[in-house]
């Protein structure tokens, strides 16, 4: 009847089923320690900075 | 994460919905239970019957594919358009307008920066004003009539106050009135500053550096029929805005001196506006971040040099 | 009775009808790119760049989009549960009730229906239509998967399951309305907070119709035609997880510097910006499969569509985080890069993968060979360099534009009036109509292509009864 089924072993690389690159970690984890620095940077209830004021800025200069 | 849940569709369903719920409520759900979300100025007014007319029109022929509806609070943008847009303007709009895309400029501050007769004529044919635009002209929307009742649910379903007078008051008008309606109202609960002055002008009388100056007076010409024509007539014999080489400076008799005119290209007019004793009736744009010093000097040495040429005859 | 045995045909209704909704889309998209730069070309009211935009981009998303994800999701499922369609004739009825329903949309959009929300246009009672389509497609997936013969559920499997959720939850908030007549209703939602809603549904449905059932099409089908087993299992279980719990927050990212509150903006972005990160384990763990044999990218015509896709989705999921940061978004929000980079995303990843899980699935239902390699590499060659010009003269034009909207003179005057600067457009917006051409023709060696396998199939069927 059905004639081409998959085989799901055929579809995974079994040597480096675990496998995590090392440059590839550096950048997930690297992100989300600058997506908390600039979280606590630019949130106006924790640094103070707004775009309003961020725009005032600018004029006076 | 083992192997268990790859293994339990239903499970993983479940699993998926619950992720993708926490950024759900964290910036979109909880906000709107909150008041910082619903912010209303004081000077804002629902829409009235004609004004959403236009809306729907706006919103049928896709103006805002084209053209946003919020000034960011950036110098340059502020100094081209006006005030930065607020949180509390948009109280009425079902949905937000601000579009994503500037093919042409920002609308933010449109509303009461032209006379209506400017919008009518620059809908039937922007090409017109600006010969390389490339706006699709709407003047079919011309003689193409509101239905009363229509309206009328259209306000219900939105859930304006109206009155009877209103409703009937549409059977009169067509498309292109409540589009001009619309684009005149917008932003119109934010006060209009002066945007951000590039640089002070002298409060004095200051004479024109370039009067009678061939050179200024030829680029003069230039800027004029770029900037000017559209409203005051390519001869600067008055069309939407004043005839300009007459004996009149704000619909009164009597000269007055060249930084006067300055001033005006500077400023532009709004309804009430004195100037020189003189009070103007509105309609005139502010040029002073669209043309240099030297251009409006230009300009006014250009308007002169005409004038002078009128009064020879 | 073979005939059913495993929903071929729903299969290639769905594939053609999305291919056809593909050429109108198409279309329209050189049609309105044509008016960008010469307005003659608007002809109302119907045919007005107002209303041909979104013709053409729910053509595109929602006709060759979701009609070649629900055929090809269909593909997939059956394959990896080992077992046909749980509800065969509900499928069958799922592809005409998806023609009929593309087709009142068109219809009502070029008439004006438009709720003014991107990429949620249509009005209320297509609306209620494309729930019904999904939840048609929701029942017929999850009855297949529950009754499977197959325990294990492999990677594309989830990536469809997370988006036949996901986009039911968006697409039903989001287009929350109060009718005010069968053509026309108000959104339920106001202002900044409608702004919001909106771009939660707006980018999101970016991420659950033109990233994860795509990522499911590319994990089922690069092992599937290049023999090449998947680099990580576990890299694949990181990056969904990460990306599906990531990409909710970020729609704010369309809203910097706007009124929208600063927290949410800023929220949005940090959010986005990790995003690489996700995405990027999809891209790596491609490159790693094929970098077990890179000898493919040239032996197997296949193999260069998804590594040339996944590389436009990695370079797409680096640009769009970027364009999220308020510096950048400064200078090219609401400039002609934006559409620069969502054609690299559309035309570069979403089209390259769809075209080439066609290329696979129809040689295999018709039991024969691709009519033409040759053909399929012109085809290849030709959409990638009609795309690259297109997004190219995007991004050029979009930065020029950013600068001249902020260039000041000396005096602190602006240098630009809105209109010397739109004029400075139109070369490049020219180039972009010759860019959109290439990738048309590119698109008709596609379709030559398939039509001629079919035909080849037919003929082969008939000859062996």
């Amino acid at each position: 009847m059905i004639n081409d089924t998959d085989n799901l072993e055929a579809f995974e690389a079994k040597e480096t089923v675990n496998k995590l690159p090392v440059s590839w970690l550096i950048l997930f984890w690297g992100l989300i320690l600058w997506g908390i620095y600039y979280f606590v940077s630019y949130t106006p209830s924790i640094s103070g900075w707004s775009q309003e004021k961020a725009y005032e800025e600018s004029i006076r200069k | 994460m083992t192997g268990g849940i790859y293994k339990k569709p239903v499970l993983f369903a479940i699993v998926a919905t619950v992720v993708i719920l926490i950024g759900t409520m964290v910036t979109m759900f909880i906000p709107m239970l909150t008041s910082q979300m619903h912010p209303r100025l004081e000077d804002l007014k629902p829409f009235t019957a004609i004004q959403l007319a236009g809306r729907d029109i706006y919103q049928r022929e896709g103006c805002n594919n084209c053209h946003t509806q919020t000034v960011r609070p950036l110098k340059t943008e502020v100094m081209r358009y006006g005030e930065y847009s607020k949180a509390g303007e948009f109280a009425y709009d079902r949905p937000f307008l601000w579009g994503s895309k500037r093919t042409g400029p920002d609308l933010a501050r449109v509303g009461g920066k032209y006379p209506d007769a400017w919008h009518y004529r620059h809908f039937e044919n922007p090409q017109a004003f600006f010969a390389e635009s490339n706006m699709p002209a709407y003047g079919w929307l011309k003689g193409k009539k509101l239905s009363p009742s229509d309206m009328e649910s259209h306000m219900k379903a939105i859930g304006f106050t109206y009155s009877v007078e209103e409703i009937s008051a549409l059977s009169e008008k067509d498309e292109l009135d409540a589009l001009v309606s619309y684009v005149q109202i917008i932003g119109a609960s934010v006060k209009k500053k002066p945007a951000p002055a590039a640089v002070i002008e002298e409060k004095e009388h200051v004479t024109n550096p370039f009067a009678g100056d061939l050179k200024a007076i030829e680029s003069g010409e230039k800027l004029y029929a770029a900037n000017c024509a559209f409203c005051h007539g390519p001869n600067a014999k008055g069309d939407i805005g004043p005839d300009l080489t007459d004996d009149e400076f704000l619909y009164v008799k009597g000269d007055v001196s060249d930084d006067d005119y300055f001033e005006i290209i500077n400023n532009g007019t709004a309804p009430g506006m004195v100037e020189e004793g003189r009070t103007a009736k509105g309609g005139m744009p502010s040029f002073k971040d669209s043309l240099d010093r030297n251009e409006r000097w230009s300009l006014v040495a250009y308007i002169r040099a005409i004038q002078v040429k009128g009064a020879q005859k | 009775m073979n005939d059913y045995q495993y929903d071929n045909g729903t299969v290639k209704g769905f594939i053609v009808s999305s291919i056809f909704w593909g050429v109108v889309g198409i279309i329209v998209g050189l049609w309105i790119s044509i008016q960008m730069w010469s307005p003659a070309w608007n002809i109302p009211p119907y045919f007005t760049f107002g209303r041909l935009r979104v013709v053409h981009t729910n053509g595109l998303a929602l006709g060759l989009g979701v009609g070649a994800i629900f055929g090809i999701c269909y593909y997939i499922t059956m394959r990896l549960t080992k077992r046909p369609l749980l509800f065969p004739r509900l499928a069958r009825f799922h592809l005409y009730l998806f023609n009929a329903a593309i087709t009142l949309a068109a219809l009502s959009l070029f008439a004006g229906m438009n709720q003014s929300l991107e990429y949620a246009e249509l009005e209320w009672p297509l609306d209620i239509g494309v729930v019904v389509l999904w939840v048609i497609f929701a029942v017929n997936i999850f009855g297949t998967i529950i009754k499977r013969k197959e325990e294990q559920m492999y990677i594309s499997l989830w990536f469809i399951l997370a988006t036949v959720v996901t986009v039911a939850v968006l697409y039903i908030v989001n287009n929350l309305a109060v009718p005010a007549s069968l053509f026309k209703s108000y959104s339920i939602f106001a202002g900044v907070n409608s702004a919001n809603v909106q771009w939660w549904y707006g980018h999101n449905a970016v991420g659950f119709i033109f990233t994860t059932p795509i990522l499911a099409m590319f994990y089922y089908f690069l092992p599937k035609s290049t023999g090449l087993p998947i680099y990580s299992h576990r890299l694949s279980i990181v990056a969904f997880w990460s990306l599906v719990f990531a990409y909710l927050w970020t729609g704010a990212h369309h809203l910097v510097y706007t009124p929208l509150p600063d927290w949410i903006q800023t929220l949005g972005i940090a959010f986005t910006i990790f995003l690489i990160a996700p995405s990027w384990g999809s891209v790596v763990n491609g490159f790693y499969t094929v970098g077990a044999d890179w000898s493919q990218m040239r032996n197997n015509y296949l193999t260069k569509f998804f590594i040339l896709g996944i590389t436009f989705y990695g370079l797409q999921t680096i640009q769009g985080p970027t364009q999220g940061l308020r510096i950048v978004s400064q200078l090219i929000h609401y400039t002609d890069w934006v559409p620069g980079h969502v054609h690299m995303g559309t035309m570069g990843w979403v089209t390259m993968t769809v075209a080439a899980s066609i290329y696979y699935i129809i040689p295999k239902i018709y039991n024969t060979e691709i009519h033409s390699v040759k053909v399929a590499n012109a085809h290849f060659y030709l959409v990638l360099t009609g795309q690259l010009i297109f997004s190219i003269t995007m991004w050029f034009t979009g930065i020029q534009q950013g600068a001249l909207w902020k260039a000041t003179n000396p005096d602190g005057t602006l240098k630009y009036t809105f209109m010397e600067g739109l004029i400075k457009n139109y070369p490049f917006w020219q180039m972009r109509t010759v860019g959109g051409l290439i990738f048309t023709v590119g698109m008709l060696f596609f379709i030559y292509n398939i039509y001629m396998t079919v035909r080849k199939g037919k003929a082969l069927a008939a000859s062996s009864i």
